[in-house]
């Protein structure tokens, strides 16, 4: 009966040991990379084979999914600037432009990359899915100027794109609504253009359906979607260090559910007899 | 002393001798970026001290964010929508290239997004229903037909495909099976006996596996936000890893 009443703080000390150990301790579990994440390496990998590769990747994540989207937008920015592919970046959440200036300074910084030619950042708009309807129609029409106030026209990574479909990949990295209720029904259904996206585990399930019907072409779900990634591109970065915690933590929590189902039908067991 | 009052001197006090450690020792220097450091940490373990129970730094620590967050959204607000996009271009601020056409054009949204604060004030109030009934009329204009290709039609699309002899076409037969018992599950208009019973039940055994994944996918969210956390602690804070 004590392990059914017992006290929660108890479990949150586990957890937090679970979490604090395997980051001080130097061991790996296994990554296998799963098919929807081979999927986005896959649609970097062809964006590459281009002429003039150009990826639009849309932050709309802010610092409260910080711990799981940073390490996939690392991620994927190594991958493009490692196979020259530019890069034009987005906010449509208004807490996002830190986190994507961060990524795209320290990634642009360690391949030698140049703001304006090899990538640019053109700042936060708001409206949820009127600037994906707006981009579809006129790309400078809805980003005039960059982040940095510079005329588009004068930001040569950006001067020559008319609308959306001139990506060849647009990448999402979501932690709200911006996949399943912007991007796809007002910019894939719409425009038609190559879609893929990184999102927070918790929306992941609800993704899945998308990646059947190919209005999602690649996903990568959570920490352990980004850690995958980093595992193919072969530079383990942050999420594949978490992924220790994230495996020990999840043991943990099972040894708790299995102990506490097991203490639940001995004490049935106990009233029945 | 009540034990809040207990708790909260008690952290104060082992917060500062840590922290005089990490900067006696070199681990912090006597820069901004450390001041950062120090600060988010106070405040990252005052809000887990909300697990212990709820306390006055966990409401300090709330406030704070509440406070930090509404200026910063304010101030992403106005530089990069209200002052770089509105005031910018309807006064020919700078080198504008907008043309007069433009200028005008930007007028009916910008007199609509004034109306709606006319509900600050009950006798005004009713000229933000002409906003509102545009944004609704607009909302609905652009919403229905896209959701319905995208939900619907692209959905329907994928489930009723061929069904061919390997992996792919298992899939394809638990996707069916699972689309078809979970919407008699929820045709209530059949009492859910018989043949009909049997098939809900089957939908239902869908729904929980379906809410399984969901939660398992919710508890490793939850948990890399607090890996994301406890690495700060202590890899930026504490130089421990």
């Amino acid at each position: 009966m004590d392990l059914l009443n017992i006290d929660r703080r108890i479990i949150f000390v586990f957890v937090f040991v679970g979490v604090a150990i395997p980051l001080m301790l130097d061991f790996s579990f296994p990554i296998k990379p799963t098919e929807p994440v081979i999927r986005v390496f896959d649609e970097f990998e062809r964006v590459a084979g281009e002429k003039d590769p150009v990826v639009l990747v849309s932050f709309s994540y802010g610092p409260s999914t910080e711990p799981e989207m940073q390490p996939m937008a690392m991620a994927i920015l190594r991958h493009a600037f490692s196979r020259d592919i530019k890069v034009i970046a987005i906010c449509l959440v208004a807490d996002g432009p830190g986190l994507a200036e961060q990524a795209l300074a320290q990634v642009g910084a360690e391949y030698g990359k140049e703001y304006g030619i090899d990538y640019a950042f053109l700042g936060y708009k708001p409206g949820l899915w009127a600037p994906i309807i707006n981009m579809g129609q006129d790309f400078h029409n809805a980003w005039p100027r960059d982040a940095r106030s510079t005329l588009i026209s004068d930001v040569p990574v950006a001067a020559n794109i008319r609308d959306l479909n001139d990506f060849d990949l647009v990448f999402d990295l979501a932690s709200g609504d911006s996949i399943e209720f912007w991007w796809i029904p007002f910019g894939v259904e719409k425009y038609k253009f190559p879609f893929s996206a990184g999102c927070t585990a918790v929306m992941a399930p609800d993704l899945y359906p998308f990646l059947q019907s190919n209005q999602l072409r690649g996903m990568m779900g959570g920490l352990a979607g980004a850690a995958e990634y980093e595992h193919l591109i072969e530079i383990p970065g942050s999420a594949t260090a978490g992924m220790r915690a994230q495996s020990v933590t999840h043991l943990i929590i099972v040894a708790f559910i299995l102990l506490g189902n097991a203490a639940y039908f001995a004490s049935r067991r106990k009233v029945t007899a | 002393m009540t034990n809040d009052k207990k708790l909260f001197i008690g952290f104060v006090g082992l917060f500062a001798i840590v922290n005089a450690i990490l900067l006696g020792g070199g681990y912090l220097d006597m820069g901004w970026t450390s001041l950062g450091v120090i600060v988010a940490a106070g405040l990252t373990i005052s809000l887990y001290s909300f697990l212990y129970h709820d306390n006055p730094l966990f409401k300090l620590a709330e406030h704070i964010f509440v406070g930090v967050a509404a200026a910063y959204i304010f101030g992403i607000y106005w530089y990069q929508s209200l002052y770089g996009e509105v005031i910018v271009r309807l006064f020919s601020i700078g080198d504008d290239p907008g043309t007069t056409t433009q200028r005008l054009l930007l007028l009916v949204p910008s007199i609509l997004g004034l109306l709606i604060l006319t509900r600050l004030s009950v006798k005004t109030a009713w000229l933000s229903r002409i906003s509102f009934a545009f944004v609704v009329g607009v909302g609905a204009g652009f919403t229905i037909p896209r959701y319905i290709s995208a939900f619907v039609l692209s959905q329907i699309e994928p489930t009723i495909r061929p069904i061919t002899m390997d992996l792919d076409g298992l899939n394809l037969v638990l996707i069916m099976i699972g689309v078809i018992s979970v919407l008699v599950y929820f045709f209530f208009s059949v009492e859910h006996r018989g043949f009909v019973g049997g098939v809900s039940k089957v939908g239902i055994w869908f729904l929980m596996i379906s809410f399984g994944a969901s939660f398992g996918y919710t508890i490793m969210a939850r948990l890399s936000l607090l890996i994301g956390r406890v690495r700060f602690l202590l890899d930026d804070w504490l130089h421990v890893m």
